[in-house]
């Protein structure tokens, strides 16, 4: 196979995830968070905190790099030299964006991570060695290795505030790889309930913790095979076709007057999260 | 695992131990961590215990005074996480940073465990009984006039127990402090809308412009509004709602503004009159006091150019209703008082006043009625302090030794008082200079009920019940305490209440009609009050008297610069830490600032431009000194703040209230001149002049943007787009 070949036709042998003869079904877990919404609170960023676990790493590890919020909100200024920002702030929700050809799962040693049937880009932490390969190969930077074990280091989750702990996410130790999940475990007991009641998952009878917590809405979170779920219309009504690296919409002249779109997208790494464009008013 | 010092049983035990630790909320057991019961599985556990299956409880956020309702997730009789509660008018189902954060309040290392009575230097631990004992020993022979009571805001049966006390020892003397609290606003809208706070409709204005109101970061309720913003941003028929937003330093709102204005420090005011002038519509009274209001002029004082003046003015025209707000950014001033009224009288020359500013909801039970708190009443305190006016001090949850500018003395003025008794959660500032330190339960094992300032659709009352059993067996709540207290001065009076619950469940049983349940058995009343965390009620008739007043309406020209003095220090209120009463949660100490991304220390904002006339650069160490005092912190490039001005957060520079606070940034109370506003008595928190100087030293800043500093290097990551290029109508 020639390079050019490869490129060519890149989607066909790079494609990790289900399409054309295998579709997904009846889960693909996808998102869509509204920039214009978003008032860059840090509500999901706790909430994130509050259900996965995650450990509050103090300052000079933070210093280091080292935090592990797997929600996180990017702030972006305008770049043209202006004397005040005075457009405000772009505020950016960042998470593992759940790529359908996830760059970080072709460079595991150990396929420690991998993807499901439900379209997730999942981590075992027990089969992770911490080669932090798949950080490396992570366009949106958003894996976070546990350069210690947490657990055990001095005011992470000393006595009492181990209590808080959820019992349905593991506590992870030194040496591997975690990121943001889409709350794996709040989507399993929900897909095994509607299985035994001989059912699919209703669109609103799960939501992330993010989700949940955003005052404004900005977070909408669903299955997108459904057709009545808002994930679904909002990424129809957008154009944005999950299978595309470069959508029809921005192919037209003078491009789109839709605001949906994926990170990186030329990438071909097949994001499952779309986002609509922070919108600014053109009269003042 | 080898040796560590993570506890494997503790850790098996929230992985839930089969059924074993189940030690539900409200049963009365006591707790298995004390090592007082024995671990045996239920024969028959409760309907409701499933080992794995987690319960959820309604309660009510006491993280702020907002009153957002919460449901507790818990299991195996731990509260593990909050959420909103859908069925509140106010939060909606969404529960902000802040209110998440408040589980690592209720578990925190660091709370008080055991009352405390002061010995030299050390604190010794006592029983409740001799705690109790020593109260009225202390009260024994003093007059009602020489008790003073200080706490935060407080509303529902709480409040009328502290008042039942209160009368029983003759003292008048509540004051209420809260060091954020929009007094200023609430005495301008009482002059403009006849009422104190009205109710705001974001949700129904096509354009917003706020003077320095951080409505979805600080501001009254900020969740409430976030999700008004939300249907505000949505529009109608496509046509999004439009956010300007004026102040001298960029908050999360005026970082979602459509076009944000960097206002000269305290020249609100003269904005909103250049505004009126430029509108052109108003006429009699309001169009005399506006006439010399001209652009060039306002443009001069208020670094505001004359183009945006004149755009304003058009989309104002444009598009009705729009809705004004003065918020806290206006308010700090001497004038604060008279650039809030300029500002609210822009509601009224555009007829907003009745159409997204409506009547305020109200409870029909005065008695439960917020004390609203303001900064004026610590003032007082302080000065009747300072004369020795007082013989005995009660503090409950407030901490102004940490809140009050240096320049009061307060925690030497507190020490006047022969005898301090705070009621506090941690060791902090306060309760270290009190006699008597009694350690309260935390909000998640309290009873209680809570009526917010604020209301949204409805009238109601907020249920606070424990979420678990009490973590610590000596702390008791707020209720209970003062139900002892009281029962010290009218043990016949109330004899038939065992405890706080006994009296609140017959409280509201006795009101069981009024608040809705004629239908209900008091079991079933009782029991579905619980359940739902809030009693909703048919509201008070409420009504605005509007009158468009100028007579008070005087602005000063702007501020020359003070020489020796020449920056404006702007004290900012940031949404994570608010007055500081909650820096020891970890989450909120790492959770980063929306605008600079820092964590876990403080930091001087500095405009580019100013920064590069001082010579100072990221991370430079400067002395920030003002005529009370110098503080010294990291320096921030902060684009969005006034040349004129720097700006420092409160919240932190704690030296107590423990691991997690103390030692962390500095506290710019601690610099703060004591200026008044002129009319209302309230600490002009903008009225500051600093200078600034280079130590010499250089930290790297702690944040979370990269070292470029929020740059996207010409890739796509965040994209805005103008309105004129979009077409929302299509939207889903």
């Amino acid at each position: 196979m020639s390079v050019t070949n490869l490129l060519d036709n890149w989607a066909a042998v790079r494609h990790f995830h289900p399409i054309d003869d295998k579709p997904h079904d009846p889960y693909k877990w996808a998102m869509a968070i509204d920039l214009d919404a978003c008032i860059g609170c840090n509500a999901c960023a706790v909430a994130c905190y509050a259900e996965n676990n995650l450990p509050v790493v103090g300052r000079e590890k933070f210093q280091h790099g080292q935090v592990m919020h797997w929600m996180r909100i990017e702030r972006y200024w305008n770049e043209d030299d202006r004397e005040f920002p005075d457009q405000g702030a772009e505020f950016m929700p960042m998470m593992c964006q759940q790529c359908e050809a996830a760059p970080c799962e072709t460079v595991c040693p150990v396929g420690a991570t991998n993807h499901t049937q439900d379209g997730l880009n999942s981590q075992i932490y027990n089969r992770c060695i911490g080669s932090r390969y798949c950080s490396a190969n992570c366009p949106y930077k958003v894996r976070y290795f546990n350069w210690y074990d947490y657990p055990t280091t001095d005011n992470v989750w000393p006595a009492e505030m181990n209590y808080q702990l959820n019992p349905d996410v593991t506590v992870r130790g030194k040496g591997v790889m975690e990121k943001c999940t889409f709350c794996v475990q709040r989507l399993r007991a929900a897909e095994v309930t509607a299985k035994g009641e001989g059912r699919i998952v209703r669109e609103g009878e799960v939501q992330t913790a993010c989700q949940q917590s955003c005052p404004t809405n900005a977070i909408s979170f669903g299955n997108l095979v459904d057709p009545e779920s808002r994930v679904h219309k909002q990424w129809k009504a957008q154009q944005v076709d999950l299978a595309k690296d470069e959508q029809e919409k921005d192919k037209q002249e003078g491009g789109s007057d839709l605001r949906g779109y994926r990170i990186f997208e030329d990438l071909r790494a097949y994001p499952s999260v779309m986002y609509l464009e922070r919108v600014r008013e053109s009269a003042v | 695992m080898i040796d560590s010092e993570f506890d494997r049983r503790d850790f098996l035990k929230v992985l839930g131990w089969g059924g074993a630790a189940v030690a539900l909320s409200g049963c009365g057991n006591t707790s298995i961590e004390d090592g007082k019961e024995t671990v045996v599985s239920y024969v028959q556990a409760k309907d409701y215990v499933i080992p794995g299956v987690a319960v959820y409880f309604n309660s009510t956020c006491a993280q702020c005074d907002a009153g957002c309702s919460i449901t507790g997730k818990i299991r195996e009789g731990r509260v593990l996480k909050l959420e909103g509660n859908p069925e509140s008018p106010i939060n909606r189902g969404k529960l902000c940073g802040l209110g998440q954060a408040s589980v690592q309040h209720h578990y925190n290392p660091d709370r008080v465990r055991e009352p405390l009575l002061r010995k030299g230097d050390k604190g010794e631990t006592i029983s409740w009984e001799k705690a109790y004992g020593l109260i009225n020993e202390k009260l024994a022979g003093v007059k009602g006039d020489e008790i003073a009571f200080l706490t935060g805001e407080m509303s529902g049966h709480q409040k009328v127990l502290l008042g039942n006390y209160m009368d029983s020892l003759g003292s008048g003397n509540h004051f209420v402090y809260e060091a954020v609290a929009p007094a200023v606003v609430r005495a301008a809208n009482l002059k403009a809308y006849g009422v104190e706070m009205p109710r705001y409709r974001i949700d129904k204005a096509k354009v917003m412009l706020s003077f320095g109101a951080d409505f979805l970061g600080t501001w009254v309720s900020p969740v409430h509004f976030a999700q008004q913003y939300a249907a505000f941003r949505k529009g109608v028929d496509g046509q999004r709602g439009v956010l300007i937003q004026a102040e001298s330093k960029m908050t999360l709102t005026g970082a979602n503004a459509d076009r944000w204005l960097a206002v000269r420090p305290g020249t609100e005011g003269i904005l909103a009159l250049g505004i009126i002038n430029a509108l052109g519509i108003a006429t009699g009274d309001v169009a005399e006091l506006v006439k010399d209001y001209d652009k060039a002029r306002v443009s001069r004082d208020t670094g505001v150019e004359p183009s945006h003046i004149d755009k304003i003015a058009a989309i104002l025209r444009l598009r009705s209703p729009s809705l004004v707000l003065a918020g806290s950014a206006a308010e700090g001033y001497v004038h604060g008082m008279q650039n809030a009224e300029a500002i609210n009288l822009l509601n009224h020359v555009l007829g907003n006043v009745g159409k997204t500013i409506e009547a305020p909801v109200s409870v029909p039970f005065p008695q439960l009625a917020p004390s609203k708190g303001s900064t004026a009443s610590l003032k007082k305190l302080n000065d009747d302090l300072a004369s020795g006016k007082y013989k005995v001090l009660f503090s409950i949850a407030t901490n102004p030794v940490f809140t009050a500018p240096a320049s009061y003395k307060f925690g030497d003025n507190m020490a006047k008082a022969g005898f301090k008794v705070a009621f506090a959660h941690y060791l902090d500032e306060t309760a270290l200079q009190a006699d008597l330190v009694l350690p309260l339960d935390s909000e998640m094992e309290d009873w209680g009920t809570h009526v917010p300032e604020y209301l949204a659709d409805a009238a109601q009352i907020n249920i606070q019940q424990p979420l678990m059993e009490r973590l610590h067996a000596n702390t008791r709540g707020m209720g209970d305490i003062l139900l002892a207290l009281v029962k010290q001065r009218k043990p016949e009076e109330y004899k038939a209440f065992d405890d706080y619950y006994g009296f609140l469940r017959f409280a509201m049983l006795q009101n069981k009609n009024a608040l809705g349940g004629a239908e209900k058995d008091d079991d079933n009343f009782w029991n579905d009050t619980l359940s739902n965390g809030i009693v909703k009620l048919s509201p008070a008739s409420g009504a605005l008297s509007a009158k468009a007043d100028v007579g008070g309406i005087k602005l000063p020209a702007p501020k020359e610069a003070d020489k020796q003095y020449p920056l404006r220090l702007i004290a900012s209120v940031t949404s994570n830490l608010r007055d500081g009463r909650h820096t020891n949660q970890p989450w909120i100490q790492e959770s980063p600032d929306p605008l600079t991304t820092i964590v876990w220390d403080s930091w001087v904002e500095i405009h580019p431009k100013k920064a590069a006339e001082l010579g100072v650069v990221e991370g430079d160490i400067v002395k920030v000194t003002s005529r009370t005092g110098s503080i010294s912190a990291q320096v921030y490039l902060f684009p969005g703040i006034h040349p004129e001005a720097v700006s420092i957060p409160i919240g932190r520079g704690h030296e107590a209230m423990g691991r997690y606070a103390k030692g962390y940034g500095v506290n710019p109370f601690s610099i703060m001149d004591a200026v008044f506003e002129r009319e209302t008595g309230e600490l002009a928190m903008h009225e500051t002049n600093v200078n600034i100087a280079k130590t010499g030293q250089r930290v790297i800043v702690v944040k979370d943007e990269g070292p470029v500093g929020g740059k996207q290097m010409g890739r796509r990551v965040a994209v805005s787009r103008s309105t004129d290029q979009v077409d929302l109508s299509k939207e889903v």
